[in-house]
Order: structure tokens, then sequence, then C-alpha cells
């Protein structure tokens, strides 16, 4: 009992710091941009073939970290200049449609490029085999996706939270016109948000693809997962999103323990009870955080 | 466009008003269509007088091509017109349209897919489905309309059989019974006489489970746990706990496609290959999960009908012809369902010399084929292959496209398996 205890907690928090990556993004992205971005999991699926076949191609998990993100983040570039741009202050239905539209045409090239195959990342040598962790033998590459996410997740916390782009993105998402009158390009900075949140979803792609397959519905797969834990943390709050991955990702795991059938029940109804009590979601104010 | 557009010689005065609703024509028609064929006028005559109501042979692709199993459908497609492209697109003389629908592994989505072949598109065979669920939601429709050969190139759900028991029906794949029992007396036999069974919590998996268990039970073997995962479950660490736990010597598993790869990944991962052996239908390691499981399958047994690196010539002329027309892709076993699909119908048509369903099965039922996997035949009692079914293991791959391969290490013959009360 207490080795399932053990792995539960253990899976629970991997997977939890690593949506957190996802949800981190999509939230951002929300309360900057007032965009939902629907084709946030497809970015993040992106994140994962990329970096599956740059490990195949040049035999280096790590140049597939480095690269694979950055290739995801000028595609988010991309599609935030041509497409997102035209389209703020309108009616956010525009944006739903339009990142649905780019999730489906980014699932379709996946298709169309890589095949409908399942694929898996090769892991670095270094990180294959498990190692003991009281009585249990913890895979440790599994501790590596969460140390590495919950790092990164650390770092954008304190460049948010301390840094002066950090001050300015939360500025621009609070005034805009204000901002803009300072004399700073506010569009420079929604471009940087929506790319740093295509950075951060390619990453965890990445990673991922590690400890679980990659194929082409993978992409929605997690995009719900993502939207429970930003609704629940509170649109637009990084903070809340963090908490709230955490909490999601022990709430899978210990769910698998007890009703495995039950598990994504479990996580629609505490979306549901969290809405009930606290309907702005557990950080959630009229600004982000 | 519609197959209709490729058709010179088609009669639209039979009260058939099909626009082609999201019905594609295949490439190869069109390509037979370019090269100028009248054979299909000549011999309209005929088909008339059966009943088809058009011309030429008109085969319906009832398969998923989006989502989780679009690579099933596709390969199984190849498969099919691999064979066609072999004949010149013509059997018995009869240019052959292919219409191919998309199920989405939906069933209702299945029945409207089924219904619209037969009766709008005048289908002489259905080919598909891939899903269990698919194939028994469509029974009904293909026995109301009677007026196509099905030919189950992937379904594999035993209650088709008991359930269904139709005269058209004809397995080109297998079925459950035959993916998982025959393994049991050779696990027992050679592995170990105790297992723990893990399964993907769903009919397929239920089914696998349950014939296997049986089995092993009567060749004198024990279960010592039964760990049900749900479908689709994307991390194992919290089941193999229990698998663990259960202390058995070896494990008992069906999983597919991505659970198969995360399944087999994550018992290496977490070292459980050091402490058990794992076997498992061959679904668990085939051609479209080997390259993702990589080195973490190694050692791992399983049970199929079809393997790719079955050593024979006619198999290895297959799998030659499959890279070369499919630009390097690796044959593997839904592909060579589809083939032996096409082989079933070029026989039928052939020997019957048309396309009247009663006709095509009463040919088809004890026939045998010539099929890339060895000589199969339909039992003339359900239907069913009965075929040879080989016990494999991941070994290292001498090809350097891939890290590992399935190895036919046994073999056992012509197996049969229940009648299920079916008995036609």
């Amino acid at each position: 009992m207490v080795e399932a205890i053990i792995r539960a907690t253990l899976l629970g928090l991997q997977l939890g710091m690593t949506l957190a990556l996802i949800a981190a993004g999509l939230t951002l992205i929300f309360g900057m941009l007032d965009v939902i971005n629907f084709a946030h999991g497809a970015l993040f699926m992106l994140g994962a073939y990329l970096g599956t076949v740059i490990a195949g191609q040049l035999g280096s998990f790590w140049l597939a970290l480095l690269l694979a993100p950055l290739i995801v983040g000028v595609i988010g570039a991309a599609i935030e200049i041509l497409s997102l741009r035209p389209l703020y202050g309108r009616n956010p239905l525009y944006h739903i449609l339009l990142t649905f539209g780019i999730a489906i045409m980014i699932q379709g090239a996946i298709l169309q490029i890589w095949g409908g195959q399942s694929r898996r990342i090769s892991v670095p040598e270094i990180l294959s085999g498990s190692v003991p962790i009281g009585p249990v033998n913890y895979p440790l590459y599994w501790l590596f996706v969460f140390a590495f996410s919950t790092v990164l997740i650390g770092l954008v916390w304190i460049g948010i939270e301390r840094s002066n782009l950090g001050i300015l993105m939360r500025a621009s998402a609070h005034d805009t016109e204000m901002v803009n009158a300072l004399g700073i390009d506010v569009s420079k900075v929604f471009t940087g948000v929506f790319v740093f949140g295509a950075v951060l979803a390619g990453v965890a792609g990445v990673l991922l693809s590690g400890t679980q397959s990659v194929h082409p519905g993978m992409g929605f797969n997690v995009i719900i997962e993502a939207f429970i834990i930003v609704v629940i943390g509170g649109l637009g709050s990084f903070r809340g999103a963090v908490y709230s991955a955490l909490l999601i990702g022990l709430v899978s795991a210990y769910g698998a323990l007890i009703a495995p059938t039950l598990t994504e029940l479990f996580l629609f109804l505490l979306m549901a009870v969290v809405l009930m009590i606290k309907p702005s979601g557990l950080f959630g104010t009229t600004e982000a955080a | 466009m519609s197959r209709r557009d490729t058709d010179m010689t088609s009669n639209q005065g039979d009260g058939s008003t099909n626009q082609g609703s999201g019905g594609a024509s295949s490439m190869l028609s069109r390509r037979k269509y370019l090269a100028g064929t009248t054979a299909a006028g000549i011999t309209a005559t005929f088909a008339g007088c059966m009943g088809g109501g058009d011309d030429g042979l008109t085969v319906g692709y009832a398969l998923p091509f989006t989502g989780t199993y679009a690579f099933l459908g596709e390969s199984i497609v190849n498969g099919f017109e691999m064979f066609l492209e072999q004949q010149g697109g013509e059997i018995n003389g009869e240019e052959v349209n292919t219409v191919q629908l998309d199920t989405e592994a939906d069933t209702d989505r299945g029945v409207d897919v089924t219904r619209e072949l037969l009766v709008e598109e005048s289908a002489d065979a259905i080919v598909g489905p891939v899903s269990s669920a698919v194939a028994i939601a469509m029974m009904g429709i293909v026995e109301a309309e009677s007026s196509a050969i099905w030919l189950n190139a992937n379904a594999g759900d035993y209650r088709v059989t008991e359930e269904g028991c139709l005269d058209y029906h004809f397995r080109t794949s297998f079925n459950d019974w035959q993916t998982s029992a025959p393994l049991a007396e050779w696990v027992y036999d050679n592995v170990a006489d105790n297992v723990c069974l893990a399964y993907a919590d769903y009919a397929f998996g239920q089914n696998s489970k349950e014939f296997f268990g049986e089995a092993f039970e009567e060749a004198g073997g024990e279960i010592v746990e039964e760990v049900g995962i749900p479908l689709g479950t994307d991390n194992y660490s919290t089941y193999l706990g229990d698998i663990e736990d259960s202390g058995a010597d070896a494990v008992y598993s069906f999983f597919a496609g991505d659970d198969a790869v995360n399944y087999v990944s994550d018992f290496n991962d977490f070292g459980l290959n050091e402490e058990m052996t794992q076997t498992g239908s061959g679904f668990l390691l085939s051609e479209d999960t080997l390259p993702a499981q990589g080195d973490a399958a190694e050692g791992m047994y399983s049970l199929l009908h079809y393997t790719t690196t079955q050593d024979t010539e006619r198999n290895r002329e297959f799998v030659d012809n499959y890279s070369e027309m499919y630009d390097h892709e690796s044959a593997n076993v839904y592909a060579c369902q589809g083939y032996d699909s096409a082989q079933a119908f070029s026989a039928a048509v052939e020997e019957t010399g048309g396309t009247d369903p009663d006709e095509m099965a009463d040919t088809l039922a004890g026939l045998e084929l010539d099929s890339p996997r060895g000589h199969f035949q339909f039992n003339p009692d359900t239907h069913e292959a009965i075929q040879d079914m080989h016990i494999r293991e991941v070994v290292e791959s001498d090809d350097e496209d891939f890290e590992v391969e399935n190895e036919v290490i046994d073999t056992i013959e012509q197996v049969e398996g229940p009648d299920w009360g079916c008995s036609l």
C-alpha cells in the first residue's frame, strides 16, 4: 500500500509539473491577449513530434529538447502575427474558431508528414534505468521530467514576478493603452507572450514524449486537461495554473489508484465544484497574477 | 469526386441518385479509367442480371481513416489495392471500383457508412471494419440488405460469429480466441505455471484475457491476479505496482496501439522485465508498435497469425512489393488482412462468374487461400479463418531501419477454435 501511494504521489507530481508548463502558456496567453488558444494542445503535440524526429535524426535528446521548442516558438510567432493580430479586440468567438481551425490544420499536417503511427523519443543513456525511492524503483527519466519542469516553472515564476520584462507583461495586460502611450509597442509584447507560451508547450511535448507515446490525437487529449486546470486555477492566473496543475496531476494519479475508470469524471467534478463555489477559479481575479 | 465520374457506362436510370456524398474514388480506379478500359461495358450485361444494377465490381471500404485507428484503415486499403494493382485493376475481366467511407471507429457512423455503401453504391463486397463494436453494430444492416459479402478485415470479436453467424460474413483476419487461447499452453510449457492477466478494460481486452485464462487453467496453470486498465491510459505506473505485487512469474496482456506502446515502455522503465516475463496477444508487439517500443520490447513473447519476418518466399515477396509500392513503408498484419480480403473477393467473383452474394458466400465457405501468412481456409460452419498461429519473440533487428523485430519461434498449426454455436 505504501508503495502504491509513493508511486501515485511521484506520478502525480510529475504529471502536475509538466501539465503546468502547458497550462502556464495557456493561461498567460489568455491573461495578456484575451485569447482562448485552442491550438495550444497542437503546439504541444508539434513539440513532441519535432522532438522525436530531431532526436531520431541527430541522435541527441538534448539537442531535441533545445531545438524543438524553439521551432515551435517560431511557428507560434507566425500564428500570432499572421492570424491572431488582425482579430484582437473582436468577439472572443473569432479567436476560438481561428485557433480551433489552426489546431485541426496542425493535426492534419502531422498526419500528412509523419503518418498515424505512434512514436516515442529515445531517452538518453544517462537517464535510462530506475532508482530506488524508498521501497519503490522509479524510472530515472520520469524523475528528470519532474525536476526539469519544476525548475523551469520556478524560473518563469520568478521572471514574471521580478524581472522588468515580467512587469511589462503584466502592465500590458492590465492597461494596454497606457503602456502604448508610454512608448512601448504592445503588439511586440503580445507576440512575445504567445511565443513564450508556445515554447513552454513545446518543452512539455519533448519531455512527455519519453514517458508516453506520441500520436496525432495527443494534442486534443491534453488541451482538455489544460483547460480544466486553467479554469480551476482562475483564468489568466499563472500562480493558479501551477497550483491547479499539481492538484489535477495528483487527483489523476490517486484516482487511478482508487477508481481507474472514474478518474476523468473526478477532474470534471472538481472543476464543477470549484466553479460553483468560486466562479472565478481558485486564484482568479479580474487581473492576471 | 464520385466514382461515378469515372464510370462511363454506368446506368443512372435505376433510381440510384448517388452524388458521391463523401465517397472518395481510389486512385486506382481513376488511373484505370484513364487507361481506357472498355471491358466493363461488355460485362455490364452480366452484372445487371445479378441484380447489382451497376457495372464493374464495387468494393466498399468501411474503415476508419481518421483518429486512433487511421493507420490500420490505411494499411488495410493499401493491402487490398496492392492485390488489385497486381491484377491490373481487374477481377474476372471487370474493372474494380473502390469507394472508401470513414467509419471514424464509431458505431453509429459505421452503420450509416455500411448502409450507404450497400444501398447507394451497390457495393458487391464490404471490407472492414477495424473496431469490433462497429462490426457488431453492422451485422443488422448487412443481413437486412443481403446484397454483398462482408470481408471482415480486422474486427476480431467472437460475438460476430456467436450472435451474428451471418452467411455473408467472412473473417479474413482473426478472432479474439485465436490471438489469446492458443498461447496459454505454450506459456505453461515454456515460460511459467502462474500468470498475472493485465488487459485493456473493454470488450476485446476482456475477451482475450478470459480466453487465455480459461485455456491456461485448463493446461494446469494458475491465474494469480487480474488487472483491468482503462482504455487509453497514458501512464501505467499505478497498475504496474499491482502487477508487480501479484508476484507472478509471467504476465499475459492484451493492449493495442498507443496503449501497447505505453504499457510496454512503462513495464520496462519500472524494471518489471527483470522480474517477470511479458507475454501477450500479437497486437501488443506488432509492426505498428515496435518502432516506438524499441528495445523495451526485447525478450517479450506474443501470438499472431501474421508476422512480417515470416521466412517464406510468398511472404518475402509480399513484404518487398509492399515496401516498393508504398514508399518504403513496412508491411504489417493489417495490410496482410487487406490483401487477403482482396484475394477472397477475387476468388469469389472468379469462381461464381458474378457478384451474387449468396453464390459468393457458398464459394468462399471452405475455400483455401494462399496468403502471405501461409495457407488458410474459411471454416465452412463459421466462416472464421482456420490458420497457423505463430509464437514470436522480440529480438534485436538485423535491419538497420529497425531496432527490434519479431522472430517466429514456434507455430501452432491450423488453429480452428470454438464454433460458438454457429453452424452455417
